[in-house]
């Protein structure tokens, strides 16, 4: 808790990854199209071609895909994980005390004030979507509203606003279409590789195949990548999720200064945590508490959506709560 | 040559200023906006308060020395204007406002009034709403001062017409009145 607008700053550290990211991505693809046309012309013609028209055609196809895809996902994704997720938005008369906690949160963070949205469950869950704080929407279930004390629903309300403060949505939006990307993108080397290889073997058994040891070889590293590429990715896109939520955990208290609101709703999400209709694999990392998975410290971390609750709470009271 | 050089500082210095310009220009103006955002709940906990009173007022039948205390220190706090005079006197409104809402919960009538309960949400939703505004515009101000003040802005921020925000104090001794529990 050093500087007093600490998400100003995590504002612009998310605006310069999501750019960055977006460039990567763009490029990765870009490549590997590159590198798909060049080997599709050399396998046709039968010639290694030092610089390749379809290389080129692909990668710009690719380039577009990719770009496409992005957008895609920011302008729209917000709004098929809530049809998806079956809320249905509220209007101040509905839930006096949710809107008004929303209300109140907004005006902690400095943000205009999202769509509020509830899900009719009686479990305990909340999560946030979209790209900013004006055109974000946080939803929590009816059953938070019904258990939870004002404090502690206080804090989930300003987690989650904290995700839309710090723009994590948007940021996780990138990430996941850039791990997607990967993923799609192994995958299609593994198959041209396939398909490759055989018209390779068909094409070398006439003729004297000078560069067959580093070709070989090649072909290995390729596979290798195209097999840990998307292992790696989605390692890393889970250690940044599970940051996101730290993160989101000190801005809440940056908004309500007040630790033990979060504590206490932290452990009654963590006894109530449990799959509902409408949550998937696809969006179990925007709750607060993961719905379909319970870690614990003995889980493995590498590829869980959220930390420990025991250690979020843990870093919780060391704030002052 | 050395007409190039002159004219490249001279740029340079140029460009040093726009940034220094630029960024407490933003300042300022994150923290005016967020003054008017403490001004409008202010004004909105003013209107409420008397609404709140009247309908505790129908309820008991009777005026009691809370409500007085309640609608005196509410028009003390309608004449006060700009962060200095404000401060002390919402802060004497809002520990009013304390004992209205905890008398309401020492009465069971009251209570269980809807009309009462309503007013109660929407009085502690504002009452949570100014502490949160002038925490925002106390973070917002205290960036602006600090950025005025750092190496190398402040060669530029007094010529450049930035002076120093006051912050809106409301005094501490609001926080030693016990805490009424609302549920």
């Amino acid at each position: 808790m050093s500087g007093t607008t600490d998400f100003a700053a995590a504002q612009r550290v998310n605006r310069r990854n999501t750019f960055v990211l977006l460039l990567a991505l763009t490029l990765i693809a870009a490549l590997v199209g590159y590198l798909i046309g060049w080997a599709l012309e050399g396998t046709v013609t039968d010639v290694v071609p030092a610089w390749s028209a379809a290389g080129l055609v692909a990668a710009a196809l690719m380039a577009a895909a990719s770009l496409c895809w992005s957008a895609v996902s920011l302008a729209f994704g917000d709004r098929m994980v809530l049809t998806m997720s079956g809320a249905r938005q509220i209007e101040k008369t509905d839930a006096p005390v949710l809107y008004n906690v929303v209300d109140e949160m907004s005006v902690a963070a400095g943000q205009p004030m999202p769509r509020v949205m509830v899900l009719d469950t009686d479990l305990l869950n909340a999560f946030a979507t979209g790209n900013t704080a004006r055109s974000g929407t946080i939803v929590v279930t009816r059953g938070l509203i019904e258990k939870l004390s004002r404090d502690e629903l206080q804090g989930v309300v300003a987690h989650e606003m904290a995700h839309l403060a710090n723009l994590d949505t948007r940021y996780m939006t990138v990430v996941g279409v850039t791990v997607g990307l990967i993923a799609l993108v192994a995958d299609m080397i593994l198959r041209t590789l396939n398909w490759g290889g055989s018209v390779n073997a068909r094409s070398s058994s006439g003729k004297k195949d000078s560069s067959g040891g580093a070709a070989v070889l090649l072909i290995i590293v390729l596979i290798v990548v195209a097999i840990f590429a998307p292992l790696a990715a989605k390692a890393v896109q889970m250690a940044v999720s599970r940051q996101r939520e730290y993160l989101a955990d000190a801005t809440s208290v940056q908004f309500t200064r007040n630790p033990n609101g979060l504590i206490s709703a932290l452990q009654k999400l963590d006894q109530n945590a449990a799959p509902f209709p409408g949550v998937s694999h696809a969006t179990q990392h925007l709750f607060i508490v993961n719905p379909v998975q319970h870690f614990t410290a003995d889980t493995p971390a590498l590829l869980a959506t959220h930390p420990d609750i025991a250690d979020r709470i843990a870093r919780l009271r060391n704030m002052g709560g | 040559m050395s007409l190039w050089i002159v004219l490249g500082i001279i740029v340079l210095i140029g460009l040093w200023l726009v940034s220094v310009y630029n960024g407490l220009v933003g300042g300022r103006n994150t923290a005016q906006t967020a003054w008017s955002q403490i001004d409008v709940q202010l004004k909105r906990r003013h209107d409420l308060i008397p609404n709140l009173v009247q309908v505790v007022k129908d309820a008991m039948g009777y005026e009691q020395e809370t409500l007085t205390k309640v609608i005196a220190a509410r028009n003390a706090a309608v004449a006060a204007s700009g962060p200095a005079q404000a401060g002390p006197a919402e802060a004497a409104l809002t520990q009013a406002t304390r004992g209205l809402l905890g008398l309401v919960e020492s009465y069971p009538q009251l209570k269980a009034n809807d009309n009462v309960k309503q007013l109660q949400e929407e009085l502690t939703t504002t009452e949570n709403k100014i502490a949160f505004a002038r925490q925002y515009y106390n973070d917002s101000v205290n960036t602006y001062n600090t950025r005025r003040l750092s190496f190398p802005a402040v060669l530029a921020a007094a010529s450049l017409g930035f002076g120093p925000i006051d912050l809106f104090n409301m005094p501490e001794a609001e926080r030693e009145v016990p805490k009424v529990a609302l549920r």
